[in-house]
C-alpha cells in the first residue's frame, strides 16, 4: 500500500515516540506496526529523517546498538513532540471527516424501468 | 532551523554532512538484508537535497557557464556590454542629478516641519502672495500650529562694505526677524543671533556674517565678533558668524550677511506686502491642520481690516517643496527620454541575443534531448542576460561618474534649488541601488525575448536541419518587429529634442523690444527707506552717473533702471483720473519701476509718443510717468494718453501725469507675454536697487574697470555687482530650456546611433539567412537592383510601422515637456516631418551596406552557402 502524501513525517515522529531508533529500525517499526501493510521506501524515509532533523523535530547521535554495532539513533525533541500532537489531531479530524463522507458502501438499488 | 540551513552554506559543513550520511547509510546497509534498502545512492542524493542550497549552487553554475560562453564570443559580449553601459550610464547620470537636487532634503534640522507662509489673494493656482509684517504678527499671536514664524525681506539687497583699508565691495544681504535662525534650527558658529528688541529701528545696527564672507574679507578673524564694520557708510556691530554649512538662497544667490529687520514706517502698513515668511510646525501638526488654522485666522483678519485685507487668505507650503517644479519637470522628461534610449539599447541586445540564440539552437536541442526541461534552458539564457546586464551596469556606473559631473557643470545655476547648497553630485547608495535595479530590469527586459523563444522552439527541428542554422520565419519577424519598436522609441526622443530646438529658435526669434547689442549692465544698491513713494537717498544719482560715466571715451549713453528687463518687476495699483473710482479690490494695476533720464535711449527702447524723463523732472516739479504701449492700449484704447493723469495707489494718492509712451519690452522673459508697465523718474521716487546700463561703441565688457573706477570717484562708499552684458542677461533668461534641449539632443544622437546599429544588424543578419534564396532568385534572372530594393523594402516597411507608432508617443513627450515648450505645438508638422525624415534617412543608410552586399552576391557561391 502506498503512503498518502505528507504522512511519512507523521509516521516517523509517531514511531520515535516510544524511544530512540536508528534508520533501519524506524523502517521496520513502521512496517511492523502497520502489519506489513505499509512498505516504506527507504529511499524516501532517509531524506525525510534529514528533513525532520533540519527542522529541529528530531536529533541524532551515534550510539552502539544492542547488537554491538555503531548506528545513528534518532530521538524526538520537545518541539517534535508538540508538532506530532498537532499533526495527530489534524489527522484524526481528517480521518473522521473522510469517514463521515464515505460511511459503509451502500448497495446500489436496481431500478425497474417498468417497460420490461 | 534557519541557522541549521544557513550553516550549510559553508562548504565544510556540507562536506561533513555528506560524509556522515555515507557512514550512516553504510552502517544501516550492514544491518539489513542485501537489497532490502533499495538504491542507497539515490537515498543519499535525495537526502543531500535537504541541506544543499540547490538553487544557489545551480545559479552559480549557470553564472559560471554564462561567463564562459560569453568569453568565447568576446565580440558579442563587448558590443552588448557597451550598448548597455551607454543606456544604463545615461539613466544613472540623470538619476544621480535628481537624487542630489530634487530628492535632497533641506540641510536644516527636522526640515520636514518647515513651511513657507503665504498670503493668498482670490482662488486658483499661483494665488500665493508675499506677506505684510502686521499680518504675520497677528498670525504669530492667533495661530496654534507653529513653534515660531519668521519673517524676512522679500527682495534683500546689496550692502556696501567699506573700510579705510580695502576696496569697497557690495555683497548680498538680508533683513531678517530675530527668530529667523532659531526657527530654522541653526546656531551661529561664533557669537549669537539677533535679539527681539533689535528688530526695532535704532537698535538694528548689528550684523551676522556668513562663513564665506568672514573668511574672505575678514581673514577668519575670531575677534571680529563685537567689532564694528562699515556698511553703507554706517557702523554695524558684528554679533555672530554662521557656520560653513549654512547657506540661505531664496529668490537670490546665497546671502552673505544678515541684519535685523529694523521695521520702517512702511513696514507697518498692513497692505504693504514686502516680506517673505516661514514657520516651523509644532511636532505632530500636519500641513492640512496648519492650513486650516492659518486660513481661519486670515479670514478673521479680512473681516477685521476690510480696507487692507478684503479677499485675503493665507496658506502654508512645505519649504522643501518650493521651487522644484521647473527642474522636476525638466528632469522627469529627461528620465523618460533616457529610459527610451535604454529600451532601444535593450532591443539591440535582445536582437543580438536572438541572432546568437539561433546559432545555438543545436546546443539547446541536444541539451533538451538529454533531458533538460525547456525552462531550465530559458533560465540559463536569462542568467546570461543578467550577467551581461550587470557588466553593462558596472561600466554604466563609470560613465555616470563622469556624466553626472559634466551634467552638474552644464546645469550651473539651474541645479541650485532654493536653500539647497549643492556642491557636487555624489554616486551614493541610492544611486548604486538605482543602477543595480536598472541593470536587473534591463537584463530581464532583453533576456526574456530570447529565453521565451527557446521555450517555443521544439527540440527536433534544429537537429533535423543537419547542421544548418534555423531560419525560422517567426524569429525573423520578431527581430523586425523589434526594429519597429526601436524606430518608434527613437522617434519619441527625437521629436522631444526637435520640439525643444524649435522652442529655442522661437524664443531667440522673439524681438525683446530693446537693442541689447553693446550694452553693459551692473547693479548698485542705494538704500532707500520709503520705496514706493519717497524721494531718493541720492537725489543727484542720475545726473552724477551721466556726468562721470558719460565722460569715459567710448561710452555712448548712460541710464539706470530699478528693474532690469528679464529680471522681474514690482507692481502698483492706481486709479485713472477722470473715471469713476473702481472698487478697491478691482483697482487697475501694472508693473512698476523707476528709471533715470537716458534709460530708454540707452536700452534702445523706442519712444512712441511724448518724451522720456529728463533733468527737469525733480522732486519739486509735477509727478510724471512713462507708460509702455501695452498700458496705453489697455487703459486709453482710443485717444492720446499723453497728458492724462493717474492717482497712484488709489483716489487719494499722488497725481502723476503721463508724459510719454515707449515700446513694449518682454520684461518678464522672452517666453512671457508683455505686461502693462509704467515707470517713474528716479528723482521723484527712489528705489533701493538700481541697475546701471551703459551703451558703448564697442566690446562692452572691456568697460567694466573704467566704469567701476568712475563710480568710485563720485560714490566712494558704494560698489557695483552683477556686471553682465545685456546679451548675456537675455541668454540667461532662456537658460532653463538650454539644458533640457542639449540633453535631449544628446539622447537623440544616442537613440539614432543605437537604432542605426540595430537596423544594420537585423538587415545584415537576414541577408545572411536568405543568402540561398537570393542566390536562387539571381540564378533565375533577378538583377542586383531588384535584390537591392527587395532587401530595402523588407526593412523599410517595419521602419514605417515604427514611425506611425512613434507619432503617438511623441504627443506624450510633448505633454511632459509642457511649459518648457514655447511657440510650438506638440503636433508641429515641421518638427515631426523633419525628425521622421532624419530617421528614415538613417534607416536607409544603415540598411544600405547589407543591401548592397546582397545585390552583389555571386549566385553560384550563394547557392552553395550553408
Amino acid at each position: 500500500m502506498e503512503l498518502l502524501k505528507g504522512t511519512l513525517d507523521m509516521l516517523v515522529l509517531r514511531t520515535l515516540l516510544f524511544g530512540p531508533l536508528h534508520g533501519y529500525g524506524i523502517a521496520q517499526a513502521i512496517r511492523g506496526s502497520s502489519a506489513e501493510a505499509l512498505d516504506i521506501e527507504f529511499g524516501s524515509l532517509y531524506p525525510a529523517l534529514k528533513r525532520l532533523e533540519l527542522k529541529g523535530w528530531i536529533v541524532s547521535k551515534w550510539e552502539t546498538s544492542e547488537m554491538n554495532r555503531r548506528a545513528k539513533f534518532y530521538r524526538l525533541t520537545p518541539a517534535g513532540r508538540k508538532h506530532l500532537a498537532q499533526e495527530h489531531s489534524k489527522w484524526a479530524e481528517f480521518v473522521a471527516a473522510v469517514g463521515n463522507v464515505m460511511g459503509p458502501l451502500p448497495v446500489p438499488a436496481v431500478k425497474n424501468t417498468g417497460k420490461g | 532551523m534557519l541557522w541549521q540551513k544557513l550553516k550549510h552554506l559553508l562548504p565544510s559543513a556540507r562536506r561533513k554532512a555528506d560524509l556522515d550520511a555515507q557512514e550512516e547509510l553504510a552502517s544501516l546497509a550492514a544491518m539489513a538484508e542485501p537489497g532490502e534498502l533499495g538504491n542507497l545512492t539515490l537515498a543519499a542524493e535525495n537526502a543531500r537535497a535537504v541541506w544543499e542550497w540547490t538553487w544557489l549552487t545551480t545559479v552559480l553554475a549557470d553564472v559560471r557557464y554564462g561567463v564562459r560562453t560569453l568569453l568565447r564570443q568576446p565580440g558579442f559580449a563587448i558590443a552588448a556590454v557597451l550598448t548597455l553601459a551607454l543606456g544604463i550610464g545615461a539613466n544613472t547620470t540623470i538619476f544621480s542629478v535628481i537624487n542630489s537636487t530634487i530628492l535632497k532634503p533641506l540641510a536644516f534640522p527636522a526640515s520636514d516641519r518647515l513651511v513657507l507662509v503665504w498670503e493668498t489673494f482670490g482662488q486658483g493656482p499661483n494665488n500665493e502672495n508675499i506677506v505684510s509684517a502686521p499680518n504675520i504678527w497677528d498670525f504669530r499671536k492667533q495661530t496654534h500650529s507653529f513653534e515660531g514664524i519668521a519673517i524676512f525681506d522679500s527682495s534683500g539687497r546689496g550692502y556696501n562694505l567699506s573700510s579705510t583699508a580695502g576696496e569697497p565691495e557690495q555683497v548680498s544681504g538680508l533683513r531678517v526677524s530675530a527668530n529667523f535662525f532659531s526657527v530654522l534650527g541653526v546656531k551661529p558658529m561664533l557669537g549669537r543671533t539677533f535679539l527681539p528688541e533689535e528688530e526695532l529701528p535704532g537698535k538694528d545696527r548689528e550684523v551676522i556674517l556668513s562663513y564665506g564672507l568672514w573668511q574672505r574679507r575678514y581673514g577668519g578673524d575670531r575677534a571680529i565678533v563685537g567689532r564694528n564694520i562699515r556698511i553703507d557708510g554706517d557702523d554695524f556691530a558684528v554679533v555672530g558668524v554662521m557656520p560653513q554649512d549654512f547657506s540661505w538662497q531664496f529668490w537670490s544667490d546665497a546671502r552673505q550677511l544678515w541684519v535685523p529687520v529694523g521695521y520702517t514706517k512702511t513696514d507697518y502698513g498692513r497692505s504693504d506686502n514686502s516680506f517673505l515668511s516661514f514657520a516651523r510646525l509644532k511636532p505632530g501638526v500636519s500641513i492640512a491642520q496648519a492650513r486650516s488654522d492659518i486660513a481661519a485666522v486670515a479670514a478673521r483678519l479680512a473681516k477685521q481690516y476690510p480696507n487692507a485685507n478684503a479677499g485675503m487668505g493665507a496658506t502654508v507650503q512645505p519649504l522643501g517643496e518650493y521651487g522644484l517644479d521647473g527642474l522636476r519637470r525638466g528632469m522627469l522628461t529627461m528620465l523618460v527620454a533616457v529610459a527610451f534610449v535604454l529600451l532601444i539599447a535593450c532591443v539591440n541586445v535582445a536582437n543580438l541575443m536572438l541572432a546568437r540564440g539561433a546559432s545555438r539552437q543545436k546546443e539547446f536541442a541536444i541539451r533538451r534531448a538529454l533531458g533538460a526541461p525547456g525552462w531550465r534552458i530559458a533560465r540559463q539564457l536569462l542568467t546570461e542576460s543578467l550577467v551581461l546586464a550587470v557588466c553593462g551596469g558596472v561600466a554604466g556606473l563609470l560613465l555616470a561618474f563622469w556624466g553626472s559631473r559634466f551634467l552638474f557643470h552644464l546645469l550651473g545655476n539651474d541645479a541650485q534649488l532654493p536653500m539647497r547648497h549643492i556642491t557636487s553630485i555624489p554616486l551614493d547608495g541610492r544611486v548604486l541601488a538605482f543602477a543595480l535595479l536598472v541593470s536587473c530590469f534591463t537584463g530581464i527586459a532583453f533576456g526574456l525575448i530570447p529565453a521565451l523563444s527557446v521555450l517555443r522552439t521544439g527540440m527536433n527541428e534544429p537537429l533535423k536541419e543537419a547542421g544548418r542554422e534555423s531560419t525560422g520565419k517567426r524569429g525573423g519577424q520578431l527581430r523586425h518587429a523589434l526594429v519597429a519598436c526601436e524606430v518608434a522609441l527613437a522617434l519619441v526622443v527625437l521629436s522631444g529634442a526637435g520640439l525643444m530646438i524649435k522652442s529655442a529658435q522661437e524664443l531667440l526669434g522673439t524681438a525683446p523690444g530693446l537693442n541689447a547689442h553693446n550694452v553693459l549692465t551692473m547693479e548698485m544698491s542705494v538704500p532707500q527707506e520709503a520705496i514706493y513713494n519717497g524721494p531718493p537717498t541720492l537725489p543727484l544719482f542720475c545726473r552724477d552717473l551721466q556726468e562721470h560715466l558719460g565722460a569715459i571715451p567710448g561710452v555712448l549713453s548712460v541710464g539706470a533702471v530699478g528693474h532690469l528687463p528679464f529680471h522681474g518687476n514690482a507692481g502698483r495699483n492706481f486709479q485713472i483720473e477722470g473715471r469713476p473710482p473702481a472698487d478697491p479690490q478691482k483697482m487697475p494695476g501694472a508693473d512698476y519701476s523707476v528709471a533715470c533720464p537716458g534709460y530708454f535711449h540707452t536700452m534702445g527702447i523706442p519712444i512712441l509718443q511724448g518724451r522720456e524723463f529728463n533733468d527737469t523732472d525733480t522732486v519739486t516739479s509735477p509727478g510724471v510717468i512713462v507708460i509702455n504701449e501695452a498700458m496705453a492700449h489697455k487703459f486709453w484704447p482710443k485717444g492720446n494718453p499723453v497728458g492724462q493723469g493717474i492717482r497712484l495707489g488709489g483716489s487719494n494718492g499722488p497725481r502723476l501725469t503721463v508724459v510719454g509712451v515707449v515700446g513694449n519690452v518682454h520684461y518678464q522673459g522672452l517666453d512671457k507675454p508683455v505686461g502693462t508697465q509704467f515707470m517713474r523718474p528716479y528723482r521723484q521716487a527712489g528705489w533701493p536697487i538700481m541697475n546701471i546700463v551703459v551703451r558703448t561703441a564697442y566690446a562692452p565688457a572691456t568697460f567694466t574697470a573704467p566704469i567701476k573706477k568712475a563710480i568710485h570717484d563720485f560714490l566712494p562708499d558704494r560698489a557695483v555687482s552683477g556686471v553682465e552684458t545685456m546679451e548675456t542677461v537675455i541668454r540667461n533668461s532662456t537658460g532653463s530650456r538650454r539644458v533640457p534641449m542639449l540633453l535631449l539632443s544628446a539622447f537623440s544622437a544616442m537613440a539614432l546611433l543605437l537604432a542605426a546599429i540595430g537596423i544594420m544588424g537585423v538587415v545584415s543578419y537576414s541577408v545572411t539567412q536568405q543568402t540561398q534564396e537570393i542566390g536562387i532568385r539571381m540564378a533565375l534572372g533577378a538583377r542586383g537592383t531588384t535584390v537591392f530594393t527587395l532587401v530595402l523594402r523588407g526593412i523599410m516597411k517595419w521602419v514605417l510601422a515604427g514611425l506611425l507608432l512613434g507619432f503617438a508617443g511623441s504627443l506624450g513627450i510633448a505633454r511632459l515637456l509642457g511649459s518648457l515648450l514655447y511657440g510650438v505645438r506638440p503636433t508641429d508638422p515641421a518638427v515631426l516631418s523633419s525628425v521622421s525624415a532624419v530617421l528614415v534617412a538613417v534607416a536607409l543608410l544603415a540598411s544600405f551596406l547589407p543591401a548592397r552586399r546582397a545585390a552583389s552576391l555571386d549566385p553560384l557561391k550563394a547557392l552553395r552557402h550553408e
